[in-house]
C-alpha cells in the first residue's frame, strides 16, 4: 500500500522559486539593498569611463548622480545600523536620504557649470 | 452564476505529492466566493479540501492567527493563511499560494520546520537564569530593558514567515536566520539571563549575513522586527567587546582529517564572486594606473615636431610658427597647438618656448621696438630672450631644433 512506498522530502524552494507574483510582493527596503548593490557596480564602470574620456560632461553627471544614490542608501544603512533614526523610519529614509542627495547633485552641477 | 455580491476567483496551488517526487508545480482551482471581505485563505483552502480535491494538504490549527501554523507565500508574500483575507487583492486577481521557501517541502503547501527549529537551538534560544529564584522576579514595565525589548518581540509564534521571505537564509547556510535572532535579542535584553557571553558570540557570527533588507519586518504577521532585534545584537558587539576573551576550548581532535568538502554551486558561487571581484579590481587598478601612476615610471619619449620648412622662416626677422602634435597622458590623448617663435639671423637660428618665463602666458614679437612683450604682466624680452623688465625670473626658454632636408624639427616632451 501507500505507506510502503518511501516517500521523499521536495528540497526547499528557493526564495522566488515558482513564485511568478514575487516581484510585486518584493518591498522598498529590499529594492534600496538591490540598486545599492547595481549602483555600486555602475560606479566601477563609470570611474573606468571617467578616468578614460577626461571632461565629458555626460560621464561626470552620471557618476556624480550614481555616486550620491549609492551614498544615500548607505547612509540609510548606517543610521539604522547604529539606531539613529527607528527601523520603523526606514521606507522614509530612502526617499529623504536620495531626495537629499537629489538636491545636492543639483546644487553641485550648478556650481560647477 | 456568481450572486451580486459573490465572485468567481482563479486559485492556484503549489502540489507536490511526496510519493512521486519531482518538483512540483501548479494545479489550477476555481472558487466561488460569496463573500470576500469575510472569507480567509486559509477558509478557500478547506473548501477547496471539501468541494474539491481531497488529497489537497495544508497545515492549520488555532484559524485565529495565534498559533503560525498556516505560514504560506500568497501572492509572492509570505502571510499567514488565516489572517490574509480574499479581498485583501485586487477583484479578479488570481491567487497563488505557495509553500514557505528554504523549508523541505513534505507535501503540496506544508513544509518541514526542522531547520527553523535547529536554529533556535544552535543560537542558543532558551532562557537560562543567572540565578535560582523561588519568587517570580519582575521587570519593571518601565525599566531600560524591557523597553528595549518592546512590545512586539516576544509575541512571535514561530511561523516561519520570516526566515522564508529573508533572500540571504538562501545564500549562507550557516546563517541563523531573522526568528531566531530575534528570540535571542530578547534574552540578550533580559537582565536575568545567564549565558550572555555565549550566546553574543554565536548571534553576533549570525548576524553579519544580514543585510538590512527588511524583508522579515515587511512579513510578520505579529508586526515584529527583526531587522531591529539584529541591528540591536550588533551594537551589543560595540560594547562589549571588550570582554574577556573567550578560554581556548580544548579541541576535539578528529581521528581522520577533515576533508575540504565543497559542491559544485558553491564552488562556482566562489569562483564567480573572485572573478567579478577580480575584473573590478582589474579595470579600476588597470586605469588608475595607466592614468596617475605610469606617466611619472615611463620616460616620456621626446617628440621632433615639423614647424615648417626652412624656406618660409624670414632671415633678419623673428616669426611666429604654430606647432600642432599630440601629447599622451595617460589614456588621455591632447592635441596641442602652441606657438614658436623662431628667430633667424643668418645662419644663426633660435627657436624660443612662446610661454613667458612668469606664469606661461604666450609671448608676442613686437617687431616695432623689437621686443618680446607678454601682455599678461607685463614681462618684456630682448631679441635673444634675455629679460629687460616685468617679472619674469629667467630668459625665454629655447627648444632644442634641427634642420632635415630643408624642414625645421623642434624637439617637445
Amino acid at each position: 500500500m501507500a505507506q510502503d512506498i518511501p516517500i521523499e522530502y521536495r528540497k526547499p524552494l528557493a526564495w522566488g522559486e515558482y513564485d511568478p507574483h514575487r516581484r510585486e510582493g518584493t518591498q522598498a527596503g529590499m529594492w534600496a539593498w538591490l540598486w545599492q548593490r547595481i549602483s555600486a557596480l555602475a560606479i566601477i564602470v563609470l570611474l573606468a569611463l571617467h578616468l578614460i574620456l577626461t571632461y565629458k560632461p555626460v560621464i561626470q553627471f552620471l557618476l556624480l548622480l550614481v555616486v550620491t544614490f549609492h551614498a544615500a542608501l548607505g547612509l540609510r544603512v548606517i543610521l539604522l545600523d547604529f539606531n539613529l533614526v527607528g527601523v520603523k523610519y526606514q521606507r522614509a529614509l530612502i526617499w529623504g536620504l536620495v531626495g537629499l542627495g537629489l538636491l545636492v547633485v543639483t546644487g553641485i552641477w550648478y556650481s560647477i557649470y | 452564476m456568481a450572486q451580486a455580491s459573490g465572485s468567481v476567483r482563479d486559485i492556484k496551488i503549489f502540489r507536490y505529492d511526496p510519493h512521486l517526487g519531482g518538483s512540483g508545480d501548479f494545479q489550477s482551482y476555481v472558487l466561488e466566493i460569496p463573500d470576500e471581505s469575510t472569507t480567509t485563505i486559509l477558509d478557500v483552502l478547506l473548501r477547496l479540501l471539501r468541494e474539491q480535491d481531497p488529497t489537497l494538504a495544508f497545515r492549520y490549527a488555532c484559524r485565529v492567527n495565534m498559533c503560525g501554523s498556516c505560514g504560506l507565500v500568497i501572492n509572492g508574500k509570505e502571510r499567514l493563511a488565516c489572517k490574509t483575507n480574499v479581498s485583501d487583492f485586487p477583484p479578479g486577481r488570481d491567487i497563488t499560494l505557495r509553500p514557505l521557501n528554504h523549508f523541505p517541502v513534505i507535501k503540496d503547501l506544508v513544509v518541514d520546520l526542522e531547520p527553523f527549529f535547529r536554529k533556535y537551538e544552535e543560537t542558543l534560544s532558551f532562557y537560562e537564569p543567572r540565578e535560582e529564584f523561588t519568587e517570580p522576579l519582575q521587570i519593571r514595565p518601565d525599566s531600560k530593558e524591557r523597553r528595549d525589548i518592546g512590545r512586539e518581540a516576544t509575541e512571535c509564534i514561530a511561523c516561519g514567515c520570516c526566515v522564508s521571505s529573508c533572500t540571504m537564509v538562501h545564500y549562507h547556510e550557516d546563517y541563523a536566520g531573522p526568528a531566531a535572532l530575534n528570540r535571542v535579542f530578547t534574552l540578550l535584553a533580559d537582565s536575568r539571563d545567564g549565558l550572555f557571553a555565549e550566546r553574543l558570540e554565536r548571534a553576533l557570527a549570525s548576524c553579519y549575513h544580514c543585510r538590512t533588507e527588511f524583508n522579515c519586518t515587511e512579513v510578520c504577521p505579529k508586526g515584529i522586527s527583526s531587522t531591529r532585534a539584529i541591528k540591536y545584537i550588533q551594537r551589543l558587539a560595540l560594547t562589549h567587546f571588550k570582554d574577556k576573551p573567550r578560554p581556548e576550548q580544548p579541541k576535539a581532535v578528529p581521528d581522520t582529517p577533515p576533508v575540504a568538502s565543497t559542491d559544485r554551486r558553491t564552488f562556482l558561487r566562489q569562483v564567480g564572486v573572485g572573478l567579478l571581484g577580480a575584473a573590478s579590481i582589474m579595470v579600476v587598478g588597470g586605469v588608475a594606473a595607466t592614468t596617475a601612476v605610469s606617466p611619472s615610471l615611463v620616460k616620456t619619449s621626446r617628440l621632433w615636431v615639423p614647424v615648417a620648412p626652412l624656406s618660409q622662416i624670414p632671415v633678419g626677422d623673428i616669426a611666429t610658427l604654430m606647432m600642432r602634435y599630440d601629447l599622451k597622458n595617460g589614456l588621455y590623448t591632447q592635441e596641442v597647438a602652441t606657438p614658436v617663435l623662431v628667430s633667424r639671423t643668418g645662419s644663426q637660428i633660435t627657436c624660443f618656448n612662446a610661454s613667458c618665463t612668469h606664469l606661461g602666458c604666450i609671448v608676442k614679437w613686437d617687431s616695432q621696438w623689437e621686443r618680446f612683450r607678454c601682455a599678461c604682466h607685463g614681462g618684456v624680452f630682448d631679441r635673444d630672450g634675455r629679460v629687460l623688465a616685468g617679472p619674469p625670473p629667467r630668459p625665454l626658454d629655447r627648444y632644442r631644433f634641427k634642420v632635415d632636408s630643408d624642414l625645421l624639427l623642434v624637439e617637445v616632451g
